[in-house]
C-alpha cells in the first residue's frame, strides 16, 4: 500500500481521536478536577486567600503570593527581582530576624516577643530539616493579630479593618 | 595457549614493506577519484587541497586566514597529505601481501600428467597433457595406477577406483559408465575412458584466488556497517566544524580556518578510515598463509560468529586410523593364538588398521608358522554389509614373508587376487583354516558359539573408548583385538580453547555409542553423535541453524556437500570431491580438518581487530578535543586556556594533535595486517580485555603521544 | 500495525490535535472562559506553541498569566501574551496529555519491535486511548487533588482583586493550575501555567509540592526502564538502561553540585539553593523543562549539567523518548565495541546490520543539525541581538540553550516571553518538530526491522552486564556530550572560567 493511501485511510479515525481526546483531556478532566477541588479543598483551590482577623475579616491577598510591605511596622518581603517568581512570599529566617530591631524600635514591641513570633512561624525547606524561612504575610498577620493594640490604634497604624 | 593466528611475519610481508612497486602504488592511490571509495580519507585529501590553497593565496580565505601564517599552512597541508598517504600505503601493503600469498597458493595446486584422448581422422591418439591444460569435455584415458587428473564422468569400462585419500573409505569403489570419478583418486584395476566435466580454472581454488586478486573486492556486511558509522561520524563532525566556522565569523572568535580543519581531521575517524580496507584484506591473507582459500571475506567473518563446530572424529580428533594395541584371548585360547590369527587375516589387508595389526603381532613375536607352510586359498574382502574380513588358508601352497619386511610394504606384489567371497558360511575343508575378524555384533552372527564373557569384554573395551575387533578361527571366537584411536597432537587443547570461547564442539563418528562417548570425554567434548552417517551432518547443521546457531563444519565427500552448502562456515578438504569443494565456502589445501578451529580463531581475530581499531580511533577524540579546543579560542577567550590540561604550546598544540593523528596510522598498520593477539577466553573476557586496551588505552595513549610530540616540537622550533 | 503505519497514525493524530489547539490559541479572544479578556495569539506564536506542547517540549514564549511579575525578564513588555482559561485547559493541558501519551505509545511500540516473536508494533489508536484512560488521566486526577491540597489553585472563577494589608491593590492570578501541574510533571512536559513556571508559588507552593513534583517527573521515565525489561521478558536487560540512565544522572548531579549554593539571585526562599539545583538537574535529565528557579541565576556548571541532560536525553530522559534514545545508544555501543568480543555484534540475540546502523547514525545526526544550524543563524541574521542577547559567553549560552532545549524537547529556556519574535518562534518550532518526530520515525523504523529477525539463543556480548553498562555510559559521554564540547566551551564552560576570574 502506498504511503498516500495509508495516510488517506488514517484521516477519519485520526480526526475523531483528536476531537475526543481534546474533549476528554482538555475539558472533562480539568473541569472534573475543578469540581472536586472546589468542593473538597475550597480554600486552596481558590488561591489560599488570607483574611484579616481570621476568616471573617477582609481578604488581604494570598498567603502564597508576596505583597509589598513598605511601612517600617512590618516585616518586608524580598525585593521582587531577586526571586525567580517575582512574588516570592517568603524570607529567610536571618532576613526576618534582622528586621526585628527596626520593628521593635517603631512599635515598642520587645525584641524577644518579636523573635518568638518569628520562631512560631518558621517553615523549613526540605520539609523538616533544611534552612528555616518564614512567610511574610503570615508573619505580619500574626503580628497584627498578636499586637492588636499596636496595629489597630490610630493612623497610621490602623490595619485591622 | 596463545592462539595460532599470530605467526611470525612472513618474509614476503617484510619485503613488501620496502618494495618500490608498493610505494608507487600507494602514491597512485592518492588520486582523489580512487579515494572516493573511502569517504573519510577522501575528505582528508580535500582538506589538504583547501589548506594548500590557503598557503598559496591566503587573501582568498579572509577573514579566517592570515598571510603571516603561510608557513604554518604549508606544514598543516603537508601533514594532511601524509595522513592520506599513510592510508593508501596501508591499502597498498595489504593488497601486495594478499596477492603474494594468493600466488604462492597457486603453486600448491597439484598438477598431474593426464592421458588425453585425441581423435584425429577417426584415429584415437593418446597425448600426455598436464591436468591444468584439460578442458571440459575432453576425453581422458585412465589406466591402472593412474591418478584421476580432474573430475570426469566414466564413458567406457568398469574398474575399481581407490578414493580413500578423498573419502577415507578404504574399500575401492566400482566405477561403471555414467559414474563420476573424482580428481585425486587412483585407479587400481582395469582401464576406463572418461569425459572431463569441469575446466581446471573453474575449480574452486582458482576461482577464489582470482577473487582476491581482483581489486574490486566486495565489502562484507560488517565492513559496510562500520563504514556507515564512519560516514555518520564524518557527517556529524562536518556539521560541527561548519557551525564553528559560522560562529567564528558571527561571534568574532578569530579562529583560523586551518585550525578548524585540523580539529576536523583530528576528530574524523581517520585511523579506522585508513585501516578498514587493509584489515579485511589482511584477514583473508592470514587465511591464505595457512593454506586455506576462502570464497569471500564474508565467510571469514562468519567464522568468528561460530556457535557450534561439527567435528568428524576421524581425521580431526584422531589421526584417522585405529591402531591395534592388545590381543585378548577368550575361553581357553591364548594371546598367541589370537595374535597369529590376526596376523594371518590381516596379511592381505592394506589398510593402516590392518598394518597396525601385523605390526603388533610381529612385535609380540606372534608370527604364525603357517605363514611359510600354508597357502592362501581365499581372501574375504571387507564389505560394509558383512563388516567382516578374513582369509581361508589351505595347506601346501605357501608363500614367503620377505626378509626385513615388517610393515608389509611389499606384500602387495606377492598378493594373489581372489574373487571375494563375502557371504558367511562358506564351506571349510579339512585342511583349511578360516579366519574372520570383524565387528563383534557381525561376528556373533557367523560364529558357532559365543563365549560367555564375550559381551562383557566387548563392552569393556568399547567403554574405554577403544574399538573391539573379534577374531574367529573356523567360526569359533578365539579372542578380541583392542583397537585404539590415536588422538591428534594438541587436539585436546584446541577443543578446550574452542569451548572457552563459548563455542560448542559436536563430534560425529561412525563408532558405536560407548566408543564415541569415551573419545569425546577424553578430548573434552560433551556432545557427540555416534553411529553417524555422512548424511546426518545435514540434519545436524539444519537443526542447529533452526535454533539460530551459526554452524561451522568440515567435509570432503560428496555426501558432505549438502551440509557444507547450508553450513555457515563450510571448510572442504582439497583432497575431497569437487562437489564438496563447490558447496563449501573455504578449502584447506593441506586437507587438515583440524584447521576448522584455526578458521574460527581467524574469524574472531578479524572482527576483533576491526572493532579494536574502530574503538581506538573514536576514543582518541577525547584527547584531541582537549588539545585543540583550548588553544582554538585562545585569541579572544584566553580564559579557556584553563582547559589546556596537557599544557601544550599555544602554537604547537594543533600541529601536535595533527601529527599524532597521522602517525598513529602507520604505527597501527602492523596491527591491522597481523591482527590483534588474543588468548582464547570467553566472549566477555575478550571484550573486557580489548575494551581496556583499545577503549581505555585509546583515551589515554593520545594524551601521552600528543604531549610527547608537543615537547619535541617545542624543543625544535621553540 | 507495521512501524510505518504506526508512525503515520501517531503523526497524523498529532497534527490534527495541533490544529485544534492552534484554533483555540488564535481565537481565544472570542471563545468562552476568557474572563481576563486576553487577545488571540499571533499566528507565529500560536504555531510555535502548538508544536511546542505537542512535541512534549513546552518551550514557552509567553507568560501564561499575562502579567509581568519580573520586569527584567519580561522584555519586550509591549507583547506579553496571556492565555485564557480555555487555552490553558483545552489547548495546553490537552496537548500535554496527548504528547505524553504519544511518547509512551511510540516507546512501547519500539520495544515491541525488540520483543521476540512479535508480529507487529501494536495499534496506535488502542495504545493511545489506553495510555490516557488507564494511566495518565487517573494518575493525574489523584495528583491534581494532592496538589490542590498543597495549595495549588484549581478554579475557573477568574482573577481576584484584593486590597493588601498596606492598602494597595493586588490581583491574585488563580486558574485551573493543579490539573495542569499534574500532567506537566507526570508527562514530563514542563510547560507551566505561569511564566515563572514552578518557581511561581501557585504552581509550587512549598517544599512538599516541590519534592512531589520532582518525584512525578521521575516516575514514568524510570518506570519505563523496568517496563522495557518486563515487555522483553528479560528483566536483566533493563539493567544497563536503568543503571546507565541513573549513572549519567549521577554525573549530572555531581557536576551541578561542584560549587556550593547559597540563596542567590533567582532562587526562591522556600526551595533554597539545594532544591533549585537538584530540580534543574532533574528537569533536564528527564527533559521535562519545568523550572523552580531562574536559570540566569544559576552557576554555569549547573547550566553545563543541564546541557548534558538535554544532549543525552536518556538520563533517564522524557517518558518514552528517553527509553528509545537509550535503546539506540545501546544498539550503537553494541555495534562499535561489540566487535571487540570477536563476534558480529548482537543485541537481544539479533545481529546488528548496516541498515540498523544507518538509522541510528541518522538519528545521531539530527541533534547537531537542528541545534547548531539555527544557533549560527540566530547570530548571522541578527535575531539574537534583536532580543538583546550578547555575543559573549552568557549570550551564547542563552541561544545555544534555546535550541538545545527545543531539539531535546526539554522546554526550559532563558528567553521565555522575550523569545516571542518571528525568528525564534518559527526556528524553534521547526527544531522541536524535527527533534521530536525524526528520531521517533527513525527509531520506529529501526525497531520495525527487528520484527521477525533471527535471534540467536547463544550469549555473546552480555548487554546486561555491569561492564557493558560502564562502556555504554562512556560511549554516550563520548559520542553525545563530547561532540558538543567546542560549543559548551564557548558557552557555560567559558562563562564559568570568566566568572571564576571576575566573580560570580
Amino acid at each position: 500500500m502506498s504511503i498516500k493511501n495509508e495516510v488517506k485511510r488514517t484521516y477519519g479515525p485520526a480526526l475523531r481521536l483528536a476531537i475526543v481526546s481534546m474533549l476528554l483531556c482538555g475539558l472533562v478532566f480539568p473541569l472534573l478536577v475543578t469540581g472536586f477541588a472546589q468542593v473538597l479543598l475550597h480554600d486552596q483551590a481558590n488561591g489560599s486567600i488570607a483574611h484579616l482577623n481570621g476568616s471573617n475579616g477582609r481578604s488581604v491577598g494570598s498567603y502564597l503570593i508576596a505583597q509589598n510591605f513598605s511601612s517600617p511596622f512590618f516585616f518586608h518581603s524580598r525585593n521582587a527581582t531577586l526571586s525567580a517568581s517575582g512574588v516570592d512570599p517568603d524570607i529567610t529566617l536571618q532576613d526576618a530576624l534582622s528586621q526585628i530591631r527596626r520593628i521593635s524600635a517603631v512599635t515598642n514591641i520587645t525584641r524577644s516577643d518579636l523573635s518568638s513570633l518569628v520562631s512560631q512561624n518558621i517553615e523549613r525547606t526540605s520539609l523538616f530539616f533544611g534552612d528555616g524561612y518564614v512567610n511574610v504575610l503570615r508573619l505580619n498577620l500574626a503580628l497584627i493579630h498578636n499586637f492588636q493594640t499596636t496595629y489597630c490604634s490610630t493612623p497610621p497604624l490602623s490595619y485591622c479593618e | 595457549m596463545t592462539s595460532k593466528p599470530n605467526r611470525p611475519t612472513s618474509p614476503r610481508f617484510r619485503s613488501s614493506l620496502t618494495s618500490t612497486k608498493t610505494l608507487l602504488d600507494s602514491l597512485v592511490r592518492l588520486n582523489p577519484l580512487s579515494l572516493l571509495s573511502n569517504p573519510v580519507m577522501f575528505i582528508v585529501e580535500l582538506t589538504f587541497f583547501i589548506v594548500a590553497a590557503m598557503a598559496i593565496y591566503p587573501p582568498a580565505f579572509y577573514p579566517v586566514a592570515n598571510s603571516s601564517m603561510r608557513i604554518y599552512y604549508v606544514e598543516v597541508s603537508l601533514i594532511l597529505l601524509i595522513t592520506a598517504w599513510f592510508s593508501t600505503l596501508a591499502d597498498a601493503l595489504a593488497e601486495t601481501q594478499a596477492k603474494n600469498t594468493a600466488s604462492s597458493l597457486r603453486s600448491l595446486e597439484s598438477e598431474v600428467q593426464s592421458k588425453k584422448i585425441v581423435t584425429e581422422a577417426d584415429v584415437r591418439r593418446i597425448v600426455t597433457t598436464p591436468s591444468t591444460a584439460l578442458r571440459k569435455g575432453d576425453l581422458i584415458l585412465l589406466e591402472k595406477n593412474d591418478v584421476v587428473p580432474i573430475d570426469a564422468e566414466v564413458l567406457e569400462g568398469i574398474g575399481m577406483v581407490d578414493e580413500s585419500l578423498l573419502t577415507g573409505e578404504s574399500t575401492p569403489v566400482r566405477k561403471a559408465p555414467g559414474d563420476e570419478v573424482i580428481g585425486g583418486s587412483r585407479v587400481i584395476s582395469d582401464t576406463l575412458t572418461a569425459r572431463v566435466t569441469v575446466n581446471p580454472e573453474d575449480t574452486y581454488i582458482s576461482e577464489m584466488i582470482r577473487l582476491v586478486e581482483s581489486s574490486k573486492r566486495p565489502r562484507t556486511p560488517n565492513e559496510v556497517a562500520v563504514t556507515t558509522v564512519l560516514i555518520g561520524l564524518t557527517a556529524i563532525f562536518t556539521i560541527i566544524v561548519v557551525a564553528l566556522l559560522g560562529l567564528s565569523v558571527t561571534l568574532d572568535l578569530a579562529v583560523d580556518l586551518s585550525v578548524l580543519i585540523a580539529l576536523y581531521v583530528c576528530l574524523l575517524p581517520t585511523t579506522i578510515g585508513a585501516l578498514l580496507p587493509s584489515i579485511g584484506l589482511s584477514g583473508v591473507s592470514r587465511l591464505y598463509q595457512r593454506k586455506i582459500v576462502a570464497k569471500s571475506g564474508r565467510a571469514v567473518e562468519r567464522a568468528g560468529d561460530t556457535d557450534v563446530i561439527i567435528l568428524d572424529k576421524t581425521g580431526t580428533i584422531t589421526v584417522g586410523n585405529r591402531q591395534a594395541v592388545e590381543f585378548i584371548p577368550v575361553s581357553s585360547h591364548t594371546e598367541k593364538e589370537v595374535g597369529e590369527a590376526a596376523f594371518l587375516s590381516s596379511w592381505h589387508d592394506d589398510t593402516p588398521e590392518g598394518r597396525s595389526l601385523i605390526r603388533l603381532a610381529y612385535e609380540d613375536g606372534f608370527v604364525p608358522r603357517e605363514l611359510n607352510a600354508l597357502g592362501v586359498s581365499e581372501v574375504y574382502e571387507f564389505s560394509a554389509s558383512t563388516r567382516t574380513s578374513g582369509v581361508k588358508i589351505s595347506q601346501g601352497t605357501g608363500f614367503m614373508l620377505p626378509k626385513g619386511d615388517k610393515s608389509g610394504r611389499e606384500r602387495g606384489r606377492l598378493r594373489r587376487k581372489f574373487e571375494a567371497h563375502q557371504e558367511a558360511g562358506s564351506i571349510i575343508g579339512e585342511d583349511e583354516i578360516e579366519i574372520i575378524k570383524g565387528a563383534p555384533d557381525a561376528i556373533k552372527k557367523i560364529a558357532r558359539s559365543i563365549p560367555s564373557n564375550f559381551d562383557a569384554l566387548v563392552d569393556e573395551i568399547s567403554s574405554q573408548g577403544d574399538t573391539p575387533l573379534a577374531v574367529t578361527r573356523n567360526r569359533e571366537v578365539i579372542g578380541v583385538i583392542r583397537l585404539k584411536d590415536v588422538l591428534k597432537p594438541g587436539i585436546r587443547e584446541k577443543i578446550l580453547s574452542v569451548k572457552v570461547m563459548g563455542i560448542r564442539p559436536v563430534m560425529l563418528t561412525g563408532d558405536q555409542p560407548l566408543t564415541a562417548k569415551s573419545i569425546a570425554s577424553e578430548v573434552g567434548i560433551d556432545e557427540y553423535r555416534p553411529e553417524a552417517k555422512p548424511e546426518d551432518k545435514y540434519d545436524i547443521v539444519t537443526r542447529e541453524q533452526a535454533e539460530t546457531r551459526v554452524v561451522a563444519m568440515i567435509g570432503d565427500g560428496t555426501n558432505d556437500a549438502p551440509a557444507l552448502a547450508v553450513a555457515d562456515v563450510g571448510l572442504a578438504m582439497n583432497s575431497g570431491t569437487q562437489a564438496a569443494k563447490e558447496a563449501a565456502n573455504m578449502v584447506d589445501l593441506e586437507s587438515n580438518p583440524a584447521k576448522i578451529i584455526e578458521v574460527v580463531m581467524l574469524g574472531k581475530q578479524l572482527l576483533m581487530t576491526r572493532g579494536a581499531v574502530t574503538t581506538f580511533s573514536i576514543a582518541n577524540d577525547v584527547a584531541k578535543y582537549f588539545a585543540i579546543v583550548p588553544v582554538m579560542f585562545a585569541t579572544t577567550h584566553p580564559e579557556l586556556k584553563a582547559l589546556n590540561i596537557l599544557g601544550l604550546g599555544l602554537n604547537t598544540a594543533v600541529l601536535s594533535a595533527l601529527i599524532f593523528n597521522a602517525a598513529i596510522i602507520p604505527l597501527l598498520i602492523p596491527l591491522a595486517m597481523k591482527g590483534i593477539r588474543f588468548k582464547p577466553t570467553s566472549t566477555m573476557g575478550l571484550f573486557i580485555k580489548n575494551a581496556l586496551i583499545y577503549g581505555v588505552g585509546g583515551i589515554i595513549v593520545p594524551f601521552i603521544g600528543i604531549k610527547l610530540i608537543d615537547i619535541a616540537l617545542l624543543s625544535i622550533g621553540g | 500495525m507495521g512501524w510505518r503505519e504506526y508512525f503515520l497514525s501517531a503523526l497524523i493524530v498529532n497534527i490534527f490535535q495541533m490544529s485544534l489547539a492552534f484554533i483555540i490559541f488564535v481565537f481565544q479572544n472570542i471563545l468562552p472562559l476568557n474572563p481576563q479578556g486576553f487577545p488571540g495569539l499571533n499566528l507565529d506564536l500560536a504555531f510555535m506553541q502548538v508544536i511546542s506542547f505537542a512535541t512534549n517540549t513546552n518551550l514557552q514564549h509567553y507568560n501564561g498569566e499575562g502579567v509581568c511579575n519580573n520586569p527584567p525578564d519580561c522584555y519586550p513588555l509591549s507583547s506579553m501574551p496571556g492565555l485564557s482559561y480555555l487555552s490553558q485547559m483545552t489547548a495546553v493541558q490537552f496537548l500535554q496529555f496527548t504528547s505524553a501519551a504519544t511518547g509512551l505509545c511510540v516507546a512501547v511500540a519500539m520495544v515491541r519491535g525488540f520483543v521476540s516473536h512479535s508480529q507487529n508494533m501494536g495499534n496506535f489508536y488502542t495504545d493511545f486511548v489506553r495510555s490516557l484512560t488507564r494511566l495518565f488521566l487517573p494518575l493525574c486526577f489523584v495528583a491534581a487533588l494532592i496538589f490542590v491540597g498543597l495549595g495549588v489553585p484549581q478554579t475557573i472563577g477568574g482573577y481576584q482583586t484584593v486590597t493588601t494589608v498596606e492598602g494597595a491593590t493586588q490581583t491574585i492570578l488563580v486558574g485551573p493550575v493543579a490539573s495542569l501541574v499534574s500532567i506537566m510533571q507526570i508527562g514530563t512536559n514542563g510547560g507551566g501555567y505561569y511564566g515563572a513556571n514552578s518557581a511561581y508559588p501557585f504552581q509550587n507552593p512549598n517544599p512538599a509540592s516541590d519534592i512531589f513534583q520532582i518525584l512525578l517527573m521521575l516516575l514514568i521515565p524510570t518506570s519505563l526502564c523496568f517496563v522495557f525489561g518486563q515487555l522483553l521478558g528479560k528483566r536483566r536487560e533493563a539493567r544497563p538502561i536503568i543503571i546507565g540512565a541513573y549513572s549519567l544522572f549521577a554525573l549530572d548531579l555531581l557536576l551541578a553540585f561542584i560549587p556550593t549554593y547559597g540563596l542567590g539571585r533567582g532562587i526562591e526562599v522556600r526551595f533554597g539553593g539545594f532544591f533549585s539545583t537538584f530540580w534543574t538537574v532533574v528537569t533536564t535529565a528527564v527533559t521535562t523543562g519545568s523550572v523552580n528557579a531562574n536559570l540566569a541565576g544559576m552557576n554555569p556548571l549547573v547550566i553545563l549539567s543541564a546541557f548534558m541532560g538535554m544532549l543525552i536525553q536518556s538520563a533517564p530522559g522524557g517518558k518514552g523518548v528517553g527509553l528509545m534514545y537509550m535503546v539506540m545508544y545501546v544498539v550503537i555501543t553494541v555495534f562499535i565495541v561489540g566487535l571487540m568480543s570477536g563476534r558480529t555484534p548482537e543485541y537481544l540475540g539479533m545481529k546488528i546490520n548496516a541498515r540498523d546502523v544507518k538509522f541510528v547514525m541518522i538519528t545521531f545526526l539530527v541533534h547537531p543539525v537542528i541545534i547548531l544550524v539555527p544557533t549560527v543563524l540566530a547570530y548571522a541574521t541578527g535575531a539574537a541581538s534583536a532580543v538583546r542577547v550578547s555575543t559573549g559567553s552568557t549570550g551564547f549560552t542563552r541561544i545555544f540553550y534555546e535550541f538545545t532545549s527545543a531539539a531535546a524537547n526539554n522546554g526550559s529556556d532563558f528567553l521565555g516571553a522575550a523569545g516571542n519574535t518571528p525568528f525564534f518562534n518559527i526556528s524553534t518550532a521547526l527544531v522541536m518538530f524535527i527533534g521530536r518526530f525524526a528520531p521517533i520515525g527513525l527509531l520506529l523504523a529501526l525497531a520495525g526491522s527487528m520484527i521477525n529477525r533471527k535471534r540467536s539463543t547463544e550469549i555473546g556480548l552480555r548487554t546486561d552486564s555491569i561492564t557493558f553498562t560502564i562502556v555504554l555510559v562512556g560511549s554516550i559521554l563520548l559520542l553525545v556530550v563530547l561532540t558538543f564540547f567546542p560549543f559548551l566551551a564557548l558557552g557555560p564552560i567559558l562563562e564559568f572560567f570568566q566568572k571564576r576570574v571576575n566573580g560570580f
